[in-house]
């Protein structure tokens, strides 16, 4: 192939990624649209012409809590209408109902999709109901092992891990009254134990079987503890099921120790 | 003289305060060890490594060290930036972007120690000379900024968003303007309780967001998780070209390059001094610069010394520009600069024309003390940032997250701070997948809290007259600046000047 032909490819290939992004474009401009639509609905809660609350005048127009929101929604609205008249003139609107139009990609959906899945039961579900190591380690497990060579199927095992766990904590421990359980705790080292333990066979003689393992206790562990005791800082779930133990450790066994008590 | 004298005697005292603190050291070679390596793993930005050790270090310890961690982690990465452009053709940070393109054939060509050893150099000299640059105009500024009142602040807040969505935009200039209100509607004003009349905003009857969203979740979530999603991926790693030559510069060519070096310190700290434009416009525009003036301009792109020294100068000079604007007024001049706003945020320190003069001359002392601790480890210990390159994103990412998930929970003490992180990234990746800037959003929600205050504010003082915004000269000048900025976008106001421009080519 000549360099002349090269061009030509890379060009179209230009053109192509550009149409793609101006179908998103067409789909971003209407998202944007609706928001500022119900935004501006949303500030005319906020009083502009000062109102009377209870007897007492309130402020006037001008320095009114709704004036920022007002021209903020309404530059919204404007840029959000040029741009779908950008998309539409660009022929973002032919293609905007197309999957090829808009440029969609399976294999890079799905990786996305078990990505928000991971994410949303880790930091909604995990985070706040189950031991913060326990959580990490296993998130880290199912990360590394889920997206490190590309593999579509350990993506949707990694994804059913983490989103078992973060289900069942959720289920049966929704109310903040029940964080303090210990079931979901047991449920997760159970997991994160499985999940290791599949890793270390598929993976045996590699190096991701020994690196996993070593990263996943080691970084959370050392991360709550430098939070906890190095910076005194509040940590997730301190009544956790390891967190608990090292603190308790921390404060009867060994502090005394070098405070010579 | 005076003047020169009596900065000079308040910069020695902070500098010897700082000298003789032993843990002045702990900090300063941890975190800028810490800042290299963010700069140097592609996937994490500058930004990131601010807002991170922001999560860690920002409230928890005395602010001296606070500073220390955040300004050595600043300078660290956008100097570290330089290791896989050079060496892996991949930029580390986007403010390396311009070091690829001669430093990676200079590193094809036998000369990559050379390459790294004068980069080193350089990014030390510029951030010097953004730092001088700093000491010097921040009192002038600070006299003059005694003047600005809350017309020409909410100007200079507008003129900020605007500004850094114009040129962070790598598509329609539109989507950098929408990024930037996005920022203005997350900003903490625009979210809770009114700054001036208490009246609730957009709370939903949700009593968590009646103090506003937490600016260092937002900054986390706005940089950390979109990089996390999109660096999950496999990626065979680059071939790495392995370093040749000695690293230690010979002072002789520095010597040689100084003319360039000076020139573009000189351009960084201006485009840094810019609100809201960061370290990557400041490496392209003298690296533009230095291909149009340097006798060697021909061979740019083309593993040209002076190329190299073009960008890597202008992006590390950009940081004292940067703290120029956040030390005076409180607009930050990049993004990092804004993550390290949010740090002085929470340790309840204002910038603005009302800043300690003692905090400034800390940070001025920091930065120097930074960048020659910059400048020692990436001499002497180059060749461990050189193997820390070689792990991949997808082994060093889940642990980002869980570094981001617990920053982000010790700042603000609550799970809350985790949904809105979460739901800010998630945003955020969609804005990146749509080539929406993310460096106008994170301007904006630094700046909308002091825009709708200081703008209505002016509009109260005025009683309601508009008029408040010509009539000072300041907030003239600032008025024709921001209107330029827009009309220059509209195409029927653009096109005479194109056609002229076709005619003169």
């Amino acid at each position: 192939m000549t360099s002349n032909d090269q061009l030509l490819q890379s060009e179209a290939a230009d053109r192509e990624a550009q149409q793609i992004l101006r179908a998103r474009d067409f789909w971003g401009a209407l998202v944007l649209l609706s928001l500022s639509v119900f935004f501006l609905w949303r500030t005319s809660f906020i009083p502009l012409w000062g109102e009377n609350r209870a007897g007492v005048k309130g402020g006037d127009w001008y320095n009114s809590a709704a004036l920022v929101p007002l021209g903020l929604f309404s530059a919204m609205l404007v840029l959000s209408l040029v741009l779908l008249r950008v998309a539409v003139r660009e022929g973002g609107a032919k293609r905007a109902l197309s999957s090829v139009g808009i440029g969609w990609n399976r294999a890079e959906a799905m990786r996305f999709t078990t990505l928000a899945v991971i994410l949303f039961f880790y930091i909604a579900g995990l985070v706040p109901r189950v031991d913060f190591i326990l959580c990490s380690g296993l998130l880290i497990t199912a990360l590394i092992y889920g997206y490190h060579g590309g593999h579509a199927a350990r993506m949707v095992l990694a994804a059913a891990v983490v989103g078992l766990a973060g289900l069942y904590a959720m289920a049966l421990n929704l109310p903040r009254a029940e964080w303090a359980q210990h079931d979901d705790d047991w449920l997760v080292l159970a997991l994160w134990i499985a999940l290791t333990a599949w890793v270390v066979w598929h993976e045996r003689g590699r190096r991701l079987a020994r690196v996993i393992p070593v990263i996943a206790i080691i970084a959370p562990t050392l991360l709550v503890c430098a939070m906890a005791f190095g910076f005194r800082q509040n940590v997730p779930n301190r009544g956790g099921l390891i967190f608990k133990q090292i603190e308790y450790h921390y404060y009867v066994t060994l502090k005394p120790i070098w405070s010579g008590k | 003289m005076d003047f020169v004298l009596s900065q000079l005697t308040g910069f020695g005292s902070a500098f010897a305060a700082l000298v003789i603190d032993p843990l002045t050291y702990v900090y300063l070679v941890t975190s800028v060890f810490l800042g290299i390596t963010f700069g140097a793993l592609p996937g994490l930005t500058a930004t990131l490594a601010v807002t991170i050790l922001t999560g860690f270090f920002g409230n928890k310890i005395p602010l001296d060290y606070s500073m220390i961690a955040l300004l050595g982690a600043y300078v660290g990465a956008i100097y570290g930036g330089s290791y896989p452009s050079i060496l892996l053709n991949i930029p580390g940070t986007a403010a390396s972007a311009a070091t690829a393109m001669d430093g990676h054939p200079l590193a094809k060509a036998g000369r990559g120690g050379e390459a790294l050893g004068l980069t080193t150099t350089a990014s030390f000299i510029g951030t010097l000379i953004g730092t001088v640059a700093l000491l010097i105009f921040v009192w002038v500024l600070l006299l003059i900024s005694k003047n600005i009142a809350s017309p020409e602040k909410a100007l200079l807040a507008l003129f900020g968003i605007l500004l850094s969505g114009t040129l962070m935009s790598e598509d329609l200039v539109i989507k950098g303007w929408i990024a930037g209100l996005i920022g203005l509607a997350m900003a903490m004003a625009m979210v809770g309780m009114d700054p001036l009349l208490s009246e609730p905003r957009y709370t939903f009857g949700w009593s968590y967001m009646l103090s506003g969203f937490q600016v260092v979740p937002v900054l986390m979530g706005a940089f950390a998780v979109p990089q996390i999603i999109e660096g999950m991926r496999h990626v065979e790693v680059g071939k790495m070209i392995a370093l040749q030559g000695r690293i230690l510069p010979n002072f002789a060519a520095v010597r040689r390059h100084m003319p360039t070096i000076t020139r573009s310190g000189v351009i960084g700290t201006g485009v840094g001094a810019l609100p809201g434009v960061g370290e990557d416009v400041a490496g392209w525009v003298s690296y533009g610069v230095g291909k149009t003036v340097s006798k060697d301009g021909k061979n740019f792109g083309k593993g040209s010394l002076e190329g190299l020294l073009s960008s890597e100068t202008a992006n590390n000079a950009c940081i004292g520009g940067a703290l120029i604007p956040l030390l005076v007024l409180g607009i930050p001049g990049s993004p990092p600069a804004a993550a390290l706003m949010g740090a002085f945020k929470i340790n309840n320190v204002i910038p603005g024309p009302t800043i300690d003069p003692a905090i400034i001359l800390r940070v001025v002392a920091i930065m120097v003390l930074a960048s020659f601790t910059m400048w020692i480890l990436g001499l002497f210990t180059a060749r461990v940032f050189i193997k820390i390159l070689r792990i991949p994103q997808t082994v060093f990412l889940p642990v980002v997250m869980v570094l981001t998930a617990i920053g982000s929970f010790s700042v603000g003490g609550g799970i809350n701070d985790l949904y809105l992180m979460l739901g800010v990234g998630f945003v955020a990746y969609f804005m990146n997948l749509l080539k929406y800037p993310i460096a106008p959003l994170v301007i904006g929600v630094i700046l909308g809290g002091l825009f709708d205050e200081t703008f209505r504010r002016a509009l109260f003082l005025s009683d309601g007259s508009l008029g408040v915004f010509v009539s000072r000269p300041g907030a003239a000048v600032l008025l024709a600046l921001n209107v330029a900025l827009v009309a220059a976008q509209i195409p029927m106001i653009r096109r005479p000047f194109q056609r002229r421009d076709r005619k003169d080519a």
